[in-house]
């Protein structure tokens, strides 16, 4: 009896609230009619095609029907699992990525804040315009002007040899130990010029008085760097930071694949390679399947944990 | 129950509105649809041979530019003595996403040469069964393709593609044959052209020069470079000791002449043996510590320079290279490609045997609209004039004949047979390779070889003086007088042989080469007290891997390939 | 400008600080310039030579060979055009739908507002694969089409949350005074929100066109085997395979030496870089004035 009236009670609550919900629905048909048909959008073109991940259950042969395919269960999950190459690529995914995340943040903010300091416009863009370039160029020419820089003979061994920082020429593609370093200052030289964009156009937002206000009271560049532009542009560094950590496993490929040799090969090979030869190559679409839901699942978790953090400590936030 | 509706909605929606797009732009689509009007009249069989013109499409999962076959010579003669003309169309980008694309779309060009791509697409149920086919419409297939019926007989008992490698009438050898094991000229001039047979004879002959000129033009000399720091290029040093042990390119096995068992040479003898010399010949600083991690490029820039005095790598890593040093002229820096092997008493294997490579080849797909036609087109095709055509060109154009009927080139004439440009002009570049034709060793009735490089007196041509006078020192006459005659290996090439997707054969391949990958260096670059340590150190990684499920499983395959069965 | 201005700091630190950041940005420069130097140097430069090595600054053996060679696929030039109209089009419809879903998550109002959010946002970090795409895409009936190019892509995830991030910076008074005067939603995003996000929209204007010019994938899935639907990368993705056809196994040739080499991979790659990348940075400073400024004349007052 009392049971009953509970639920009874729930459920006109439940209703009520569903209709307050919809009241305000109605009042917002403007936003609805903006936004929905690019909810149905997302879902044609990014969710339905996820039932692709029943492949990671089966031993998948291309041209056959869903029901003809071979289901294998949890077996390429394991194989992955079991795989102790699969640990150590997981290793140098990690902190390849880390120390690209890093890098790549605390060098574009820096960038961009000294070009905000340059005062010549023109100076300015051209700085700005060049840094960008590397952009352009393909991984595989990117790579080939690295190694050549590096090799026995390259311009970086002549450079260390001159200045007696070093007294026979380095190897330095390889030792194993130098691959992560090597990487993370090529992703910088190439990437920082682009990276920087977004923050400069945070920074164009900035109210100028503050800066006004600050050299009345008489603030040195570093303060005013410190003080306004940084806290001025937090909003985005929190908001790349929170999206980035969500690409933990995504330490890129071609660097990695076109650095990597022999003799790195136990710090350059990352997941993303791993993958390649041991599924992709090989066919096994059903093992590449599952590292990606895997990568999901890993991407998901930090997303979510980054996006509770910056909740709790009051900063934007993702969603 | 509302998620449903939800996603019925919004795939309605946006169905519609792809249907509004997609109607928008098929109008400007119809230009490049095929004109296949008169396909239908050709399917009634024997009658008079239907020339009506009909453009069919070709793919190959090879590399050329995208070509109309009619806008090359060769494309045009085939064209006006059979009415077809080929739309044809080559792979950009990565070969195996393109297949499977195409065998999710299910729908297929006309013909499609696989390459590497022939067991996903025969998987997939993309080629129809030639064997009626070629029963009623290909005298001349089955004239070439008779003797290798049962090689190109797929299991289920149908043909579903014709190979490149079908030798008709004899077996004519590569007179510039070569091995992977290569030393600069100017050490063979400096010792008087000494015989080089064996790997230690070959070091020795290296640190001999290099002590005596151990720099040049004010730069070292590096004595002994591999091609092994580029992804993808790590068999070039894996490779030697399989040749070095006298036995041609099988993969990662030696078959045994006697019992056909095949065996793996990773983690043997063999293998330590090659890298025991080179670790030798790392102590004396003669091997360049760069040859880990060169790329491609900084390996060719090597080479080009003139610096280096030996090195392992296959011609096709490097063609390039040994151009460039062709055309600079100087002969003395070029290099030269010796029979080297272990031992005196080893004979070398590094001319290909008679093989016949059965997954490379042309078939016809099931989208295919005229099937017929086809056939007949591919058998005309195999006519000897027109395989002549296809190799040769036109007599008095591109080639002559002289007095005792044999065929000439020259100078010019080789140079546009070589010539990139010109073989796309002329249509060499689309038909002497991927269609249904002779093998690359095959001699034609009239006693002339069927590849123009095969000639001798063509392959003379191409000589240089510093060719003529390395070759007249060792009193041969073309660059093959080097190595061995190949004996008849009947499984031969062993590294052909299908491994499943994702099998364990499949997986210890790749586990095995990355062992190696790991281990090469450090062997290399030992100390040689720590040699044996670290060699250990591999032989116990590699315990782990299963070789013997792998080596029964490569030597019931060429047992297998022996009995018939391929 | 800058020169009466700079004349007003003129404390020492200040002074230092000047100094070293010009100097940086000089070092700045040497490093990211040279890529681009190495790479005109390279395709000027005899394809047979470039062989050797050894390229820097400046070519060895002159030589518009490597141009020549590029320009002679007579299908490039339409190429070209294709990759700009994919290129404007895509960038206007996706930075325009983009916006228009960021302005609706950024009003706190919004019943659905989180909703949309994470449904957009998750799919960031995964994919179904690449055959079930193309097998949407072929039930779609987008195969062979021009549309292919624009519909897939037509809202960026990562665009949407910096636009988002930039109409939450705006002070939120200036809507409000929009609604007050009667402007329903769309109004105000065309009228008030879009012309106070120019910065952000210049910037991802930019991404987005940089991705529509340098795509090649979708041809190559979707599109190959239409010539009038190609475009410039993906015909000079062409091109840069066939140029080592020398080295491929097909090659009867292969192991005749003395073959012309016109072109190498490394050559053509250097050409492909130079003939692709200089359109897209030439449109460069027109979308760079919107986000680089002089600092007094950016932001926004309320």
């Amino acid at each position: 009896m009392e049971k009953h009236a509970v639920q009874l009670r729930g459920s006109t609550a439940d209703d009520s609230r569903l209709r307050a919900f919809f009241k305000v629905l109605s009042r917002q048909k403007m936003l609805m009619l903006m936004s929905l048909p690019f909810l149905a959008w997302v879902i044609v073109f990014k969710y339905v095609p996820l039932w692709g991940w029943t492949i990671a259950f089966q031993k998948y042969k291309l041209a056959r029907d869903l029901f003809d395919q071979t289901w294998v269960g949890l077996d390429n999950f394991a194989f992955l699992f079991r795989e102790e190459q699969f640990y150590l690529v997981l290793r140098n995914t990690l902190v390849m990525s880390s120390v690209n995340l890093v890098l790549g943040f605390v060098t574009a903010i820096l960038l961009a804040l000294l070009l905000n300091e340059l005062r010549r416009v023109y100076f300015k863009r051209t700085v700005q315009t060049i840094s960008y370039l590397p952009h352009f160029i393909s991984w595989v020419v990117a790579a080939n002007i690295v190694q050549t820089a590096l090799a026995p003979e390259g311009i970086f061994n002549v450079l260390l040899l001159q200045l007696n920082i070093i007294d026979k020429p380095v190897l330095w593609l390889g030792v194993g130990e130098y691959f992560w370093g090597i990487l993370g200052a090529t992703e910088v030289w190439k990437n920082v010029g682009w990276n920087t964009i977004i923050y400069l156009a945070a920074i164009t937002t900035i109210d100028p008085t503050q800066y006004e206000a600050a050299e009345i009271d008489g603030a040195s560049r570093l303060q005013r760097m410190w003080h306004i532009t940084l806290p001025g542009i937090k909003p985005v560094i929190v908001i790349l930071l929170i999206m980035n950590l969500g690409h933990i496993l995504e330490s890129g490929f071609e660097p990695q694949y076109l650095l990597g040799n022999g003799m790195n090969v136990e710090y350059s090979e990352n997941l993303d390679i791993f993958v390649l030869k041991y599924g992709i190559q090989m066919n096994n679409f059903g093992l590449a399947t599952a590292a990606g839901m895997f990568k999901t699942v890993v991407s998901f978790i930090f997303l979510i944990v980054a996006n509770n953090l910056a909740k709790r400590l009051g900063e934007s936030r993702l969603y | 129950m509302r998620k449903k509706k939800w996603l019925n909605t919004s795939l309605a929606v946006i169905t519609a509105v792809s249907l509004l797009l997609a109607g928008c732009s098929s109008n400007n689509n119809d230009g490049g649809s095929k004109t296949n009007t008169n396909a239908n009249d050709s399917t009634d069989g024997n009658a008079v041979d239907n020339t009506d013109p009909v453009t069919f499409s070709y793919f190959g999962f090879g590399t050329n530019i995208d070509v109309m076959a009619s806008e090359t010579t060769i494309g045009k003669i085939l064209q006006e003595q059979t009415g077809v003309d080929w739309k044809m169309e080559y792979v950009v980008g990565d070969p195996s996403t393109k297949a499977g694309v195409m065998i999710a779309g299910g729908e297929y060009p006309d013909v499609i040469s696989p390459v590497g791509e022939l067991s996903k697409l025969l998987n997939a149920g993309a080629y129809i069964p030639l064997n009626d086919l070629i029963e009623k419409h290909g005298p001349n297939i089955k004239r070439v393709y008779g003797e290798y019926m049962d090689k190109i007989t797929h299991e289920d008992g149908n043909i579903y593609i014709l190979p490149f490698t079908a030798n008709v009438g004899g077996y004519l050898n590569d007179p510039d044959a070569g091995s992977n094991i290569w030393i600069q000229r100017r050490v063979l001039k400096e010792f008087g052209y000494p015989e080089v047979k064996t790997l230690d004879q070959y070091f020795d002959l290296i640190v001999k020069y290099q002590e005596k000129y151990p720099s040049v033009d004010g730069k070292e000399t590096v004595g002994f470079v591999t091609f092994a720091g580029e992804q993808g290029q790590f068999y070039t040093i894996t490779n030697a000791p399989m040749h070095l042990a006298g036995y041609p390119n099988d993969g990662n096995v030696l078959v045994d002449m006697e019992t056909h068992e095949a065996k793996l040479y990773m983690a043997t003898e063999h293998e330590k043996r090659w890298l025991k010399k080179l670790n030798e010949m790392n102590a004396k600083g003669l091997v360049d510590p760069e040859t880990f991690t060169a790329n491609g490029d900084q390996f060719k820039a090597k080479l080009t320079s003139g610096r280096v005095l030996g090195f392992v790598g296959y011609i096709w890593q490097m063609a390039d290279a040994m151009n460039n040093l062709k055309t600079a002229g100087n002969d003395d820096l070029r290099y030269v490609s010796l029979p080297i092997v272990f031992d005196e008493s080893i004979t070398d294997a590094y001319m290909d045997p008679p093989s016949f490579v059965n997954n490379r080849g042309l078939g016809i797909s099931v989208s295919a609209k005229d099937p017929v036609r086809i056939i007949k087109y591919w058998d005309n095709l195999l006519k000897e004039e027109n395989q002549r055509l296809v190799q040769w060109g036109e007599e008095g154009v591109t080639y002559s004949v002289n007095e005792e009927g044999r065929f000439i080139m020259s100078a010019e004439q080789l140079a546009n047979r070589n010539d990139n440009e010109f073989k796309r002009k002329y249509g060499w570049a689309y038909f002497d390779y991927e269609w249904p034709r002779y093998g690359d060793n095959s001699v034609y009735e009239d006693g002339n070889a069927h590849l123009p490089a095969r000639q001798p007196e063509v392959a003379n041509v191409n000589y240089t003086d510093g060719d003529r006078e390395l070759l007249n020192a060792y009193g041969i006459e073309t660059f093959s007088g080097f190595f061995a005659q190949p004996v008849e290996r009947p499984w031969y090439p062993a590294w052909s042989i299908e491994k499943e997707q994702g099998s364990p054969e499949q997986i210890f391949n790749q586990k095995a080469g990355d062992l190696q990958q790991k281990f090469y260096p450090k062997l290399v670059f030992a100390t040689e007290a720590q040699f044996e340590s670290v060699w250990n150190d591999y032989l116990a990684e590699f315990g782990k891997l299963d070789a013997a499920g792998f080596e029964k499983f490569m030597t019931d395959k060429v047992k297998a390939r022996i009995a018939g069965v391929w | 400008m800058s020169k009466t201005k700079s004349k007003r700091y003129s404390s020492m630190g200040d002074q230092i600080f000047d100094v070293c950041n010009y100097i940086f940005m000089f070092v700045l420069i040497l490093f990211t310039l040279y890529p681009f130097i190495n790479m005109l140097a390279l395709a000027f430069n005899d394809a047979n030579d470039s062989i050797k090595g050894h390229i820097y600054l400046w070519p060895r053996d002159w030589t518009i060979q490597n141009f020549q060679y590029v320009f002679s696929e007579s299908n490039i030039f339409f190429a070209t055009f294709i990759s700009a109209a994919r290129t404007i089009v895509g960038t206007v419809i996706s930075v325009f739908c983009t916006a228009m879903l960021a302005y609706t998550i950024s009003r706190s109002e919004y019943a659905l507002k989180k909703f949309v959010s994470i449904t957009f946002i998750f799919t960031m970090y995964f994919s179904g694969g690449l055959i079930p795409s193309y097998l949407l895409i072929k039930e779609l009936n987008m195969l062979n089409s021009f549309w292919v190019y624009i519909i897939p892509g037509i809202i960026g995830v990562f665009n949407m949350i910096v636009i988002r991030s930039f109409i939450e910076g705006l002070p939120e008074g200036i809507m409000e005074s929009a609604k007050m005067d009667g402007a329903g939603d769309f109004i105000t995003f065309v009228r008030i929100v879009l012309p106070l996000t120019v910065p952000a929209l210049a910037t991802v204007s930019l991404f987005v066109a940089v991705y529509q010019w340098n795509s090649w994938f979708d041809v190559f899935l979707y599109n190959s085997s239409r010539p009038h639907l190609s475009t410039l990368q993906y015909e000079l993705m062409k091109i840069l395979s066939t140029s080592n056809t020398t080295a491929s196994a097909a090659d009867a040739f292969a192991n005749a030496q003395g073959n012309k080499t016109v072109v190498t991979p490394t050559s053509i790659r250097a050409t492909m870089t130079i003939v692709a990348s200089v359109p897209i940075i030439m449109v460069y400073p027109f979308l760079q004035k919107y986000f680089v400024k002089g600092m007094v004349v950016g932001g926004v007052k309320g």
